[in-house]
C-alpha cells in the first residue's frame, strides 16, 4: 500500500519535475552568461501561460503548437527588454548618447511637451482610452530617457541594479497583461484523455509537458555543444575578454542568450498550463519564482541542463516525501514537504556547494 | 483679521457640529457606516453600500417609514469611505457617533475591519450591524452590541450535509482538503463538527498551504481513503486547482463542494465540463426563491421587498446595470431587521432595540434570520449552488431552490 502510493507519487514527481526543470532553464541561462539574477522570471511564465490559453480560446491552437509561437513572443520580449533595460547596465558599450547640445534638449523636451498635448487634445476627439495613451506616453518618455542616458558606462552597474530592474520588467509585465485580460483566473480544457497506470492516473495533457520539457532541454544541450552558435555563447562565458579577442561579438551573444533565456521561460508557461491549466491570471508567476530559484541553485546555479535535472529532484523530493509523511499519524505532511525540500536543499549546498551538475 | 475671522471660523464649526445633533433628535432615524468603498474590499462596499441605500429607498418610499413613537419616521444614511484600513474604522465610527450622532451603525465588510470596528461601538454602547464578517471568533469577545446578519463560517456546510442525509441516508465518508488559513479553518471545523453529529465519518482531514501550486500528492492520498463527499477549497485558485486535478486523477466522489471558487461565473468558464456537477454554499444568490408567501406558509414574519424589486432597486441605488450579490443582500436585510425592532419596543434606545433584536426571527428575500445571545447570526441557512449544464442552480435549501440537486455528482 505505502509501496505503492510512494511509487505512484513518485511517477507524479518526475512528471512535474521535468516540468518544474524546463521552466528553471531560462533562469540559469540568463544567470550563467550574464551574471543577471531575472526577479520577473514568474512573469514571463505567466505570459507563456496567457500565450496558450489566448491561442486555444481564440484560435482552438492546442497548447502543443502554441510553444514555437510562445518562444517568438518570449525571444522578442527578450530582445526587448535586453536592449530597452539590461543592456545599458552590463554591457561595456551601451546605447544611445549622453552629452547632448542646448538645443538637442530644447527638440527632445519641446516634442515631449507637444506630443503629451497632442494626446491629451485628441484623446476627447477620438473617445480613445485615456488609459492607452497614458501608457503610450509613458513608454515614450520611457524611450527619450534611454535614448539620452543609456550611454557608455564606465563600470558594470552593481547586481542590486540588475535586480531592480528585472524586478521592474516583472511588475510591468503583470500590469499589462492585467490591463488587458483583467486579474481574474483563468482556464482551458484540452481533454486529450488519460491513461490509469494502477497506481496512478496520467493525463496524456501532463505526460505531452513533461516529454516537451525533455525534448527542449535536449535540443538546448546539443545547441550548447555541437554548434558553432551554442560554442561561442559559452566562450562568453568561459571568458568574456577571450571571446571578443577570438572575434566573437560579445555584445551580440548576450543579447541572444538573454532573449533565449526568456524564449525558454515563456515557452516553459505553455507547458505549465498544459500540467495545470488553471489557475492562470497575471500574479500566477510568484510561486514559480521562487521554485525557480530553489531550482537554479539545486541544479548548480549556471548550467541550464543542470538546471532541468534540479527541477526533476526537486519533483521527486516534493512528491516522495509527501508520501513518507501523510503515513505518519499527526502531521500535515503539506507543511512537512516544504520544510524537508528545503532541508534536502542546504544538505546537498553543504556537500556540493557549486550545486548537482559544475556549472559549464 | 486674526480675531473676527477665529471668532467665524468657531462659529461656523460649532453651528456644524450642532447641526447633526438636532438633525437626531428630529424625523429622522440615522444610520452611520464606515463602508469599505476603495482598497482591498471596494467591490464588496460598493455592492454593500447599495444594498443599504436599495433597503433605505425602500423602508421610506414603498413601506413608508419606521413607526417610533406614534410618528412614521424616514430612515437617512450616512457613509464614510474607510479605505479597508482598521485605523479609519475606529477614527470614522467615532466621527458617526459622536458628530453625526447617529441612532445605529453599521460595521465594515470582512472579519477583521467588523472586529476592529466592535470596540468603539461598545464604548458608545451603540448597535453594529454585521453584515460582512462571518468569523465566529468575533462573537468570542463578548461584545454586546454587535449583531449578525452574515452566516457565521461555521455553518457554511451545514445545509450541505443536511442534503446528502436526506437524499442518500447510506452516505458514510467525508473527506476535508482545505486551505491552510483562519477563514478555511474555522469553515472546515465547522463542517466537520456537524458532519460527525450527522453520523458521518470525517476519513481524511488535511490542509495544503497558501498560494498551492501542485495538489497531487494529497488528492493521491485522498483517493485512496475513499471519500464519498468531498468538501474542501479556501480561495479562488486553488479551488480551481483542487477541481482540475481530481479530474485528472480520476477521483470522482458522490459530492464535492468547494467554498469560495464555485459559487463564481469564472469557475465554470475555467473549467468548463469538469465543473460539472460541483457545488457550493454561498450566503444568497440571485434567484433564491425565499417568497412571502413562502413564509408565511412556514408562519414567520415576512418584512421587505420580493427579489425582483429588490434587484430594481438595487439598480437604482448604484446607477448601473448590476446584480446584487450576497453583499448587498446582507446588508439590506441588517436594516430590515432594525426596522422591525424598532418597531417593536417602539424606541430608538439601543438597549431596548438590541433586546429585541435578539428575539427577533423573520424572513426576507433574503432568507431567515434570527441570532442567539452573543448576536451570531443563527437562523439564516446558506444555500448550495451546483453547476449544471454550465449553469449555476440552487439546489439547497428546498426553500429556495431553482433546480433538484444533481447526486451522485457526474463523473469527470
Amino acid at each position: 500500500m505505502l509501496f505503492e502510493q510512494l511509487s505512484g507519487n513518485l511517477i507524479q514527481g518526475l512528471v512535474l519535475g521535468m516540468v518544474y526543470g524546463m521552466a528553471t532553464m531560462g533562469l540559469s541561462l540568463i544567470f550563467g552568461v550574464l551574471q543577471v539574477v531575472n526577479v520577473g522570471h514568474g512573469a514571463f511564465i505567466m505570459v507563456g501561460a496567457f500565450t496558450a490559453l489566448t491561442m486555444f480560446q481564440a484560435m482552438g491552437v492546442p497548447p502543443v503548437l502554441a510553444i514555437p509561437m510562445a518562444f517568438i513572443i518570449g525571444m522578442s520580449l527578450g530582445m526587448l527588454f535586453y536592449y530597452g533595460a539590461v543592456k545599458p547596465l552590463v554591457s561595456p558599450s551601451g546605447i544611445g548618447i549622453r552629452k547632448l547640445s542646448a538645443r538637442g534638449k530644447g527638440v527632445i523636451a519641446g516634442s515631449v511637451v507637444g506630443v503629451i498635448l497632442l494626446m491629451w487634445l485628441t484623446s476627447g476627439f477620438f473617445k480613445v482610452n485615456i488609459a492607452i495613451y497614458l501608457f503610450l506616453g509613458i513608454v515614450f518618455l520611457y524611450a527619450i530617457a534611454l535614448y539620452i542616458y543609456g550611454g557608455r558606462r564606465q563600470d558594470k552597474a552593481a547586481e542590486l541594479a540588475t535586480l531592480l530592474v528585472t524586478f521592474s520588467v516583472g511588475v510591468i509585465l503583470e500590469e499589462v497583461v492585467k490591463q488587458l485580460f483583467t486579474s481574474e483566473a483563468r482556464g482551458y480544457n484540452w481533454d486529450i484523455g488519460k491513461i490509469d497506470l494502477g497506481i496512478t492516473v496520467l493525463p496524456y495533457t501532463k505526460l505531452l509537458a513533461a516529454m516537451g520539457s525533455l525534448a527542449i532541454a535536449v535540443i538546448l544541450y546539443l545547441w550548447f555543444n555541437k554548434t558553432r552558435a551554442g560554442m561561442a555563447m559559452r566562450s562568453v562565458v568561459e571568458d568574456d575578454v577571450g571571446a571578443r579577442v577570438c572575434g566573437v561579438n560579445v555584445d551580440w551573444q548576450y543579447a541572444l542568450s538573454f532573449s533565449l533565456g526568456i524564449g525558454l521561460t515563456v515557452t516553459s508557461g505553455v507547458l505549465l498550463t498544459m500540467f495545470i491549466p488553471v489557475g492562470i491570471n497575471p500574479y500566477m508567476g510568484g510561486p514559480y519564482t521562487l521554485k525557480a530559484f530553489v531550482i537554479a541553485v539545486l541544479g548548480g546555479l549556471a548550467s541550464p541542463y543542470g538546471a532541468f535535472f534540479g527541477g526533476v529532484v526537486f519533483g521527486l523530493l516534493e512528491n516522495g516525501s509527501y508520501t513518507l509523511f501523510a503515513n505518519i499519524p499527526g502531521l500535515e505532511p503539506f507543511a512537512m514537504t516544504r520544510f524537508f525540500s528545503f532541508v534536502m536543499l542546504l544538505v546537498i549546498l553543504l556537500i556540493r556547494p557549486t550545486g548537482l551538475l559544475k556549472a559549464k | 483679521m486674526g480675531k473676527r475671522a477665529v471668532l467665524f471660523v468657531s462659529v461656523l464649526l460649532a453651528l456644524a457640529m450642532a447641526a447633526p445633533a438636532v438633525h437626531a433628535a428630529g424625523h429622522e432615524i440615522l444610520v452611520g457606516h464606515p463602508a469599505t468603498l476603495s482598497g482591498s474590499y471596494a467591490k464588496a462596499g460598493e455592492q454593500a453600500v447599495g444594498g443599504v441605500k436599495a433597503a433605505v429607498d425602500w423602508i421610506n418610499n414603498t413601506r413608508g417609514g419606521v413607526m417610533v413613537g406614534g410618528e412614521k419616521k424616514m430612515i437617512a444614511y450616512k457613509v464614510y469611505d474607510c479605505e479597508s484600513k482598521k485605523e479609519s474604522v475606529t477614527s470614522l465610527l467615532e466621527r458617526l457617533i459622536t458628530t453625526d450622532k447617529v441612532h445605529f451603525t453599521y460595521a465594515p465588510y470582512s472579519s477583521g475591519l467588523t472586529l476592529a470596528g466592535a470596540p468603539v461601538a461598545e464604548k458608545y454602547g451603540v448597535i453594529y450591524m454585521d453584515h460582512g464578517g462571518a468569523s465566529d471568533n468575533i462573537f468570542k469577545q463578548g461584545f454586546e452590541y454587535i449583531v449578525q446578519t452574515i452566516g457565521p463560517g461555521s455553518s457554511y456546510h451545514a445545509g450541505t450535509l443536511e442534503m446528502v442525509r436526506k437524499i442518500d441516508p447510506a452516505a458514510k465518508k467525508v473527506a476535508l482538503a482545505y486551505e491552510d488559513s483562519e477563514f478555511a479553518r474555522s469553515v472546515m471545523d465547522g463542517a466537520e463538527a456537524k458532519a460527525k453529529e450527522l453520523g458521518f465519518d470525517v476519513v481524511f482531514k488535511r490542509t495544503y498551504p497558501a498560494k498551492v501550486t501542485d495538489l497531487t500528492p494529497l488528492l493521491s492520498d485522498l483517493k485512496a481513503a475513499g471519500a464519498e463527499i468531498v468538501i474542501g477549497g479556501g480561495h479562488f485558485q486553488d479551488g480551481q486547482l483542487l477541481n482540475q486535478q481530481m479530474a485528472d486523477l480520476d477521483i470522482n466522489p458522490k459530492l464535492l463542494s468547494l467554498i469560495a471558487a464555485a459559487t463564481l461565473p469564472a469557475f465554470g468558464e475555467a473549467l468548463g465540463d469538469k465543473a460539472e456537477g460541483v457545488m457550493g454554499p454561498s450566503h444568497w444568490e440571485y434567484g433564491v426563491t425565499y417568497s412571502e408567501a413562502g413564509a408565511k406558509k412556514l408562519g414567520i414574519t415576512w418584512i421587505g421587498p420580493s427579489q425582483d424589486e429588490y434587484v430594481a432597486l438595487f439598480k437604482k441605488a448604484v446607477g448601473k446595470d448590476m446584480l446584487p450579490d450576497y453583499h448587498a443582500a446582507e446588508a439590506s436585510a441588517a436594516l430590515l431587521s432594525l426596522v422591525l425592532a424598532i418597531e417593536k419596543v417602539d424606541s430608538l434606545d439601543s438597549d431596548k432595540v438590541r433586546a429585541a433584536l435578539g428575539d427577533l426571527t423573520f424572513m426576507s428575500f433574503y432568507g431567515g434570520w434570527d441570532v442567539d445571545d452573543t448576536g451570531k447570526q443563527i437562523g439564516h441557512s446558506m444555500v448550495d449552488v451546483q453547476w449544471q449544464k454550465g449553469e449555476r442552480v440552487i439546489i439547497w435549501p428546498e426553500a429556495a431552490q431553482t433546480g433538484a440537486p444533481v447526486y451522485p455528482k457526474p463523473k469527470f
